[in-house]
């Protein structure tokens, strides 16, 4: 072929990496197509709910997850295949509903922990697939999951485009979700629904912003809308006028907006990156919520890498939600789950990796996270009682052939 | 545990040397057979070589190439296009202006009239054919033949069983694994206007390599003169003084440092955040910048 047109190419500002892998990849000897696999225990726990928060007065234990994911990751020419494989089990008390501790002499809300213990199992099943195609980086992924009483369907596709002569990246994509609810029924759902789903899509757009050498900006926003059952079987809401316990009932439809940007600072004289993350969140049960996080990436000698982080997170509650009614509300709304309702948290985040001899990596982590009214933005006048406190333990072990 | 040993050479225009830990010197003699048939094969000096043999015939008829060489010019044919027509294997017709062994610095016109000699857009290539249409064109592999060969190398020691290794070729470099115990390998980026090492990176594999100014450039009347000439106007460029890009293949790390270099200062660090590689600059006030963890 004649390569004349090529002459009035702009000389590039955006060049692809994948194009020069795959020509690279094409000359022989060259493809070390490397397999990476990865296995991950994680723990999660929260801490005990304190008797002073709890209708019984007892200090009740809560949940407990024991998660493990096994990774793996195989490169084939300039495509690439992911699969993620989780099992988890999941165990313990979770807040069943918020009621006054004393009706009619003391209006502290108090907790009301659901009395079975619950021991469930998830599998879940994710697998991904990255070609490039016609000058664009696209990504196609599927995923299943299971659990006793759920199941849940997801596909997506996104892609990724840097144009030729602009120092910036385009992404987008879109996903679709369908699940499915059979909840059990125990002590704590006598009456629960026989079956409910939902429908959920969700769209994001971002650009990938070089600003310098050293730095580059990630904004983008997001989409979300969910249709279909939306509440949680398992929990209550306590009505005072009753006495009565109604089942939690939030609307049928949400829509979920978010703006983020998320800012990643090379600062190479030292081994070291700094990365700064802002999101905003609104959706149209009333929740605006912002989140703020700081992540220091330290290389430190020999193949360490130690990454502390920081992270602020602050929402308001939903429009229906209360920790409990006076009386129902006309259009039968009712919630009392505390991520409805308003609050702050902060976590703390060590993160620790170290390469070993034979292509092995070995990492761990630890989280500790904390919910309070007092760390949101606005004043938080009633505080839900059932706010957590976890701790996340992780290691991993990662090997490359 | 077997030795760690160093096995040095000469080839491709510089220094080599394979760091491996290996019993028995099978493997490095092997990784110098692949560099001395690659320095064979392309040699420009050699009339027997596939370079030359394209080049004689230029202006004349096509030259059909074999599967490795066809690949090499597919390389280079997309590595053009990334870099906007500025990584260009027509470029070496510029030597017969530039002599910097000599330190000349040539008249406009002798450069004038060898630019329409360059440009990889006027070259008919058809795998496996490839016709250079003008008497005096040439193609040559030099801009890209030493990486490929580190990575080609590695290739050789890994298939010998090598685990723990470093290609070096004259500052291009493929680790093929860190040392025995994990620890990396510390690569030293060459100061460029001093001896010895402005930074050491350290690396567990993958590859660097380097482009600079201070690479068989001279200085006349207090201006430098770089090796590295840019095929649009045929003059040396200016701006950075040297760059180091870290990849997964020698090939794609030189191509990228030495775009880098033809763009610049000021576009250069962009495009290479553009391409997302760790790297690292140094610009003409020798100040360090880029991406790259280093020590």
């Amino acid at each position: 072929m004649k390569n004349d047109e090529r002459r009035t190419r702009p000389a590039a500002a955006g060049p692809s990496l994948s194009a020069l892998t795959a020509a690279a990849l094409a000359l022989p000897g060259l493809a070390q197509a490397q397999v990476e696999t990865d296995l991950l225990y994680s723990r999660y726990e929260e801490a005990d709910l304190p008797g002073s928060r709890e209708a019984n007065g007892q200090d009740s234990e809560r949940y407990e997850i024991d998660t493990y994911l096994f990774r793996l990751a195989a490169p084939l020419g300039d495509q690439a295949f992911v699969a993620n494989v989780t099992y988890e089990t999941l165990s313990g008390a979770s807040p069943w509903y918020v009621q006054p501790r004393q009706p009619g002499v003391d209006d502290t809300p108090v907790q009301v922990m659901s009395g079975a213990s619950i021991r469930e199992q998830r599998t879940d099943v994710q697998l991904s697939w990255a070609l490039p195609l016609a000058g664009i980086d696209w990504g196609v992924t599927l995923g299943y999951s299971t659990e006793d009483d759920y199941r849940a369907t997801s596909g997506g596709i996104e892609f990724e485009y840097t144009p030729q002569g602009v120092a910036h990246t385009i992404s987008g994509g879109i996903g679709y979700s369908y699940d499915k609810i059979e909840p059990e029924r125990g002590a704590s759902s006598p009456d629960v629904i026989a079956e409910a789903d939902k429908d959920s899509l969700s769209a994001f757009a971002g650009v990938s912003w070089v600003l310098n050498a050293k730095t580059v900006l990630q904004t983008a926003i997001s989409y979300g809308l969910h249709d279909g059952f939306l509440s949680d079987p398992y929990k209550r809401a306590y009505v005072a006028d009753g006495p009565t316990l109604v089942a939690d009932s939030r609307p049928g439809e949400r829509e979920q907006f978010t703006v983020s940007a998320r800012l990643r600072r090379y600062l190479s004289g030292i081994g070291a990156a700094l990365h700064a993350d802002y999101r905003f969140y609104r959706d149209d049960w009333d929740i605006e919520a912002h989140t703020l996080e700081l992540a220091w990436h330290q290389m430190l000698a020999e193949s360490w890498r130690l990454t502390p982080s920081l992270r602020w997170y602050s929402q308001s509650q939903a429009s229906f939600y209360a920790p409990y009614y006076q009386s129902l509300r006309s259009d039968g709304l009712a919630s009392s789950d505390y991520r409805l309702s308003p609050y702050g948290a902060v976590a703390v985040r060590v993160d620790l990796r170290k390469a070993l001899p034979g292509d092995w990596e070995i990492g761990g982590g630890a989280e500790w996270y904390e919910a309070d009214g007092s760390y949101a933005i606005d004043t938080v006048e009633v505080e839900n009682p059932g706010l957590v406190e976890f701790l996340i333990l992780n290691l991993r072990l990662g090997k490359r052939f | 545990m077997p030795p760690l040993r160093v096995h040095r050479f000469t080839a491709l225009g510089g220094p080599c040397a394979l760091h491996v830990q290996a019993d028995g010197d099978e493997a490095v003699r092997a990784g110098e057979a692949e560099v001395l048939r690659i320095e064979t094969k392309y040699s420009r000096y050699r009339d027997d070589s596939i370079v030359s043999r394209i080049n004689t015939a230029a202006g004349t008829e096509a030259v059909e190439v074999d599967d490795e060489t066809a690949a090499l010019l597919d390389y280079a044919a997309t590595a053009y296009e990334q870099s906007g027509g500025l990584f260009d294997i027509t470029s070496g017709v510029l030597r017969r202006a530039w002599d910097f062994k000599a330190q000349r610095v040539p008249a406009q016109a002798e450069i004038d009239a060898l630019l329409p000699l360059i440009g990889w857009h006027r070259v008919t290539w058809s795998r496996p054919y490839l016709r250079l249409p003008q008497a005096g064109m040439q193609i040559d592999f030099g801009g890209f033949g030493k990486e490929y060969a580190a990575d080609r190398v590695a290739a050789v020691l890994a298939a010998h069983g090598v685990r723990h290794g470093l290609v070096d070729l004259s500052g291009d470099i493929h680790v093929v694994g860190p040392h025995a115990d994990g620890s990396p390998w510390q690569i030293g980026v060459q100061h460029p206007r001093a001896g010895g090492a402005i930074a050491t990176v350290p690396l567990v594999r993958g590859a660097i390599a380097s482009s600079g100014d201070y690479e068989r450039g001279f200085v006349r009347d207090g201006r430098r003169y770089s090796h590295i000439l840019d095929p649009r106007s045929g003059w040396p460029v200016d701006g950075l003084a040297a760059v180091s890009v870290l990849a997964d293949q020698c090939l794609i790390a030189g191509t990228a440092a030495t775009c880098a270099m033809l763009l610049g200062a000021e576009r250069g660090p962009a495009w290479l955040a553009a391409l997302g590689l760790p790297y690292l600059i140094v610009d003409a006030q020798l100040r360090l910048g880029g991406s790259i963890a280093r020590s």
